[in-house]
């Protein structure tokens, strides 16, 4: 082999992730046979590098004649009525226990010693019912240890070599154990040198045909001896190699990554991360909407209007707007653990959402395969149904930006009860003098004038008109003032409403994207 | 022997038919055993009862037939005494049929009569799809044996043209081995003839001659457990093949027998009779489980219709209330009532210029123009929405259920990314609906309140003069600057819908709210229903008609009908 092999271990751990990943995300039967496999392979790990090597074929192909051939006596009874094997028989070669916690794993309750032979030590030799008979039960049993054997031996004749239900059934699904598969052609003494080669050569045909070009071909005949010998050098080399319950399980291993390997996207096209695109914008617009933050902002204005005037009003006029409720407290926000007042999104808004939402989940999506877009789309349906609890909350708790009273507002506040004052003390001192009058007496005090024009009068008119004045002044400043509030609050409510997209929606996509790649890079690995 | 009643063919014919139009197009779980079993009954019809009813007394087809390797070739080689047919080592052996009967014969082979889907070759065989015609003297007339292929091979398409070829034999002639005779194919096949009385020859090929008791007596106890104790059965021992044929006293009884039910006109009568009683016989089952599938297939692609309609319900539903249960429906009737009585324009010139007047004021201050948004196009955009919203939903809700449903990821295959989106043309239709809709709002308000127009114009010029004292009052007395006027003209817009109710009476208002609702339901529904049409198209295309399980069922009515009036 010219590349160095990945070794089993890393192969399984590969799958193991892979099928965990698969378990928690994908809806996929690949993954429960992958994990059936794991265990399989946990449990032949345990019991030792003994060879099983199993004898399958159709009714009456010899492979009990063949099967004794090799133990060396009747173990297997031949018979000229069919179906005859019913149950799997084995043959032991070698002194270890561990062939019989082996056999008892592989539940095969017959049993035969053979005496020691180095060259086959460690061998354990099955002999299977047929696969091809009337009996399903024979099939049942077959198709259990053909998954569990370290070797396969397929015993053919020349009658039934081309038969469908060996070659559609076993042969060609097993093309990706090639290397773990044996075929032998029996019953070759009954055809002629030419004929044989001729059958030969077909059967080879027919293997590369199905992908199984690796897998070696012996012709022999169990009744006469012919060609037993070579295969039973074939069987010795792999006993002795040790390695056919790793190549069994590596031939397993990667099957169940090729299998699993159709949720990853063909070649090497790389997943996209999710976010930070178009869409990621998109989505904060259509989940702010839906949040109400249009609303909070322009209660936010409205709010910061109505304080900026009733501070900077006249104040004679100015309790009246307290009459009005506050817009913005109305909504009870500033509590995260309570609900706020506003009004829940409406069904275009809703609609919206949907519709960002998808086009969002559609473009992470891109280039991966179904499974894992449907997995996106659960998991942007799961987070659909939390986002309008999780943005509620999060409007809720967030600050609206700071709310110091400006100190101008004071200043023309204060400014407005000293003209306030002054207009006071100018209607009073005119009320004095209406008195003074009445009594006769307005010719006793002095009355100050400033360019001819009486001091009380000036005092009440240039209170009353400057306090008018300074309350136009300072609307538009106040207008001003509520715009700058309303466009920082709409900052601060649309990043908790992004936080909360990221944490609620992208976040969850991303991790999607990532389990795919994990998944797939672990598959990869399974399969190299 | 009578001629058949003239009306069984018919029937034959109409059940053919009907068999050929069935459509299998949704991959449930039956479905493609139900095809292949329709395949095979119209086959049969055309192959062997339609030729046999219409001609009792032609020669007796016996096809040899059985598992690859069992020696077929061999066996009609060594019966007819010459090299008719290749025999070989190679598995499949025979690919092509061939036909070996009598000179005399040819003409009822040569033709159409039977087997009219294989082409007739004669000299050397031909390849796939053929049948080689071979005469011989040495085969007595009335007799002609087809060599077939094998029923159990990898080569999936003579397994086909074996199942065709027996269904098409007066008699059978299955050859089975020592090693094979428990195989559990050719057992299906067996238990077939069984099913449809068939007649019946057993051939036990390639015994090795020392277990040649036991194993013809184990064979001859699974036949009649199998209820075929009426077939022949013959042991030809493994002996050395002399020039390719087996020894004469190996087959000499299976000749024999052969050639005296040639012979003998009536007893090869009652072989052609069983057997087509039999094929008769078995019609009625089979097609009653034809019809069984197509009622499967009937039932697949009503849950798939019923997943769309389903979904494109829910998609109605959920556009209904969001108009129904939001401000769209009376913002649209009582903008178009605005529009209508007039009044409406001047209270929005007004609003316009005393909003100008602000802006120029506000912007004066700030340098920002303010932004006005306008009525008309937030409302279009809203009910667009809504409407590409909830198709999305049912489009993708559709494909989801699709998936599981049986059949339903195959007529999806492909098309899913496109099929999950609403279709290209959706926004533009959906928009022009929008469009249309307002336009009868419009039409609907105006033909309502043609005689109260004066009426409910002076009523809104009260209103609005009322409200745009106020507006000018409250601008002059802040400058423009609070926008104070907005509330007051939002406030005449308020009084507005009362106004509309008090000239109409408020039933009339809901009335007129409720039939621009249902216009908007016309026009959602069908462009529903053009979105759901592209899955109920799918289904159509895929699924049988509805009539197609009842037709089956009346044709072999009428098949059975015609059997007790000729019988």
């Amino acid at each position: 082999m010219s590349r160095k092999e990945q070794p089993l271990a890393d192969r399984l751990a590969a799958l193991r992730e892979a099928v965990e990943v698969a378990e928690d995300r994908l809806d996929v039967p690949e993954a429960g046979r992958a994990r059936a496999l794991l265990a399989k392979a946990g449990a032949r790990a345990a019991l030792g590098d003994a060879t099983v090597v199993a004898l399958a074929g159709a009714t009456g192909s010899g492979k009990s004649t063949l099967f004794n051939a090799l133990s060396g006596g009747e173990v297997s009874t031949p018979g000229v009525r069919r179906p005859t094997t019913g149950v799997a028989h084995a043959t032991v070669w070698g002194a270890d226990d561990g062939a019989d916690r082996l056999l008892d794993w592989l539940e095969v309750p017959r049993r035969h010693r053979h005496e020691p032979e180095p060259a086959l030590d460690g061998l354990v030799l099955l002999d299977l019912p047929d696969h091809d008979s009337v009996r399903l039960e024979h099939r049942l049993e077959v198709d259990r240890l053909v998954g569990l054997v370290d070797v396969l031996v397929w015993v053919l004749d020349p009658e039934k070599y081309a038969d469908a239900a060996v070659h559609d059934r076993y042969l060609a699904p097993l093309a990706g154990h090639a290397g773990v598969l044996l075929v032998v052609l029996n019953k070759i003494d009954r055809l002629d040198a030419a004929s044989a080669r001729a059958c030969m050569a077909d059967l080879r045909g027919l293997l590369d045909r199905e992908g199984l070009a690796a897998t070696p071909v012996l012709a022999l005949s169990g009744r006469s001896g012919t060609g037993v010998a070579e295969f039973r050098g074939e069987l010795a080399r792999r006993v002795a190699a040790r390695r056919a319950a790793t190549d069994r399980l590596t031939a397993d291993v990667r099957a169940a990554a090729t299998a699993l390997s159709v949720h990853c996207p063909e070649g090497n096209a790389s997943l996209r991360a999710a976010g930070g695109t178009d869409g990621a914008d998109d989505v904060v617009d259509a989940l702010a909407a839906a949040a109400g933050v249009p609303a909070v902002t322009a209660a936010v204005e409205r709010s910061t209007v109505r304080a900026g005037a009733a501070r900077t009003g006249w104040p004679l006029v100015r309790w009246i707007r307290k009459l009005r409720p506050d817009p913005l407290a109305r909504l009870h926000l500033g509590d995260e653990r309570a609900r706020t007042s506003l009004a829940p999104a409406g069904p275009v808004e809703l609609a919206g959402v949907t519709t960002a939402l998808r086009r969002a989940r559609d473009d992470a999506g891109e280039g991966l395969p179904q499974v894992w877009r449907d997995d996106l789309r659960r998991t942007v349906a799961d987070a659909e149904d939390r986002l309008a609890d999780r943005l509620d909350q999060a409007v809720a708790g967030v600050d609206l930006g700071p709310d110091r009273v400006p100190l101008w507002q004071r200043a023309a506040g204060g400014l407005q009860w000293l003209l306030a004052l002054v207009a006071l003390a100018g209607a009073l001192w005119l009320l004095a003098l209406v008195g003074l009058g009445l009594l006769q007496l307005d010719d006793v005090l002095p009355l100050p004038r400033v360019e001819g024009i009486p001091l009380p009068s000036l005092l009440l008119g240039a209170g009353l008109l400057g306090g008018l004045l300074l309350a136009l002044v300072a609307r538009p400043l106040v207008r001003i003032r509520a715009r700058r509030r309303r466009r920082a609050a709409d900052r601060r409510l649309r990043a908790a409403v992004a936080a909360v997209a990221e944490e609620e929606v992208f976040a969850p996509m991303a991790e999607v994207g990532a389990d795919a790649a994990r998944f797939c890079a672990a598959v990869a690995i399974a399969r190299r | 022997v009578t001629a058949a009643p003239p009306r069984l063919p018919d029937a034959l014919t109409a059940l053919r038919d009907r068999l050929a139009a069935a459509p299998f197009g949704l991959a449930t779980a039956g479905r493609d055993d139900a095809a292949r079993a329709a395949r095979a009954v119209a086959d049969q019809i055309d192959d062997y009862l339609l030729p046999r009813l219409l001609d009792l007394d032609a020669p007796l087809l016996t096809v040899v037939g059985g598992s690859t390797g069992a020696g077929k070739s061999t066996l009609v080689n060594s019966l007819v005494g010459a090299p008719v047919t290749t025999s070989g080592v190679l598995r499949p052996t025979t690919r092509a049929p061939v036909l070996v009967c009598a000179r005399t014969d040819l003409s009822a082979f040569s033709g159409d009569r039977v087997l009219p889907g294989l082409a007739r070759v004669t000299g050397s065989g031909g390849g796939p799809g053929t049948l080689q015609l071979v005469a011989r003297d040495d085969v007595p007339p009335g007799l002609a044996l087809l060599d077939a292929p094998d029923v159990d091979s990898v080569v999936e398409t003579n397994r086909e043209l074996a199942g065709q070829l027996l269904a098409a034999a007066d008699l059978w002639v299955f050859v089975t081995t020592a090693a094979r005779y428990a195989d559990a194919v050719p057992w299906d096949l067996l238990r077939t003839a069984q099913e449809r009385g068939t007649a019946l020859a057993v051939v036990l090929d390639r015994v090795p001659p020392e277990a040649a008791t036991e194993v013809a007596a184990d064979l001859a106890g699974m036949l009649r457990d199998a209820g075929l104790s009426a077939a022949r059965l013959f042991v030809i021992e493994e002996l050395p093949l002399a020039d390719g044929r087996l020894p004469d006293e190996q087959v000499a009884p299976l000749r024999t027998w052969l050639h005296g039910l040639a012979a003998d006109q009536e007893a090869r009568a009652t072989v052609v009779r069983q057997t087509l009683t039999g094929a008769l016989g078995s019609l009625e089952r089979r097609a009653a489980g034809i019809a069984v599938a197509l009622e499967e297939q009937m039932a697949a692609a009503e849950s798939l219709r019923g997943a769309a309609a389903a979904a494109y319900t829910a998609a109605y539903e959920g556009i209904d209330e969001g108009v129904r249960s939001g401000t769209l429906l009376r913002g649209e009737v009582l903008a178009r009532w605005q529009d209508f009585v007039g009044t409406g324009e001047w209270m929005r010139a007004l609003q316009g210029q005393v909003g100008r007047l602000r802006d120029r004021l506000a912007s004066a201050v700030t340098g920002r123009p303010s932004a006005v948004e306008g009525l008309q196009g937030a409302l279009e955009n809203s009910v667009e929405r809504l409407l590409r919203a909830e198709a999305e939903r049912a489009a993708e809700r559709t494909v989801t259920a699709w998936r599981s449903l049986p059949g339903g990821a195959d007529l999806l295959a492909g098309a899913q990314r496109e099929l999950e989106q609403v279709s290209p043309d959706f926004p533009e239709a959906a928009a022009a609906q929008v469009r249309d809709w307002q336009g009868t709002v419009l039409d609907l308000v105006r033909s309502e309140g043609a005689d109260k127009r004066s009426r409910a114009r002076i009523m809104s010029w009260g209103i609005n003069g009322a409200g745009a004292v106020v507006m000018v009052a409250v601008f002059a007395q802040t400058g423009g600057l609070l926008g104070g006027e907005i509330a007051v003209a939002g406030g005449t817009a308020a009084v507005g819908q009362r106004v509309l109710e008090a000239v109409f009476g408020d039933a009339a208002v809901r009335a007129l709210a409720a039939r621009a609702r249902e216009d908007l339901q016309e026009r959602v529904d069908g462009l529903l229903r053009y979105e759901q049409e592209r899955f109920d198209g799918l289904v159509r295309g895929a699924a049988p008609s509805p009539e197609a399980a009842d037709e089956l069922r009346a044709a072999v009515r009428d098949l059975d009908a015609a059997r007790r009036a000729g019988a």
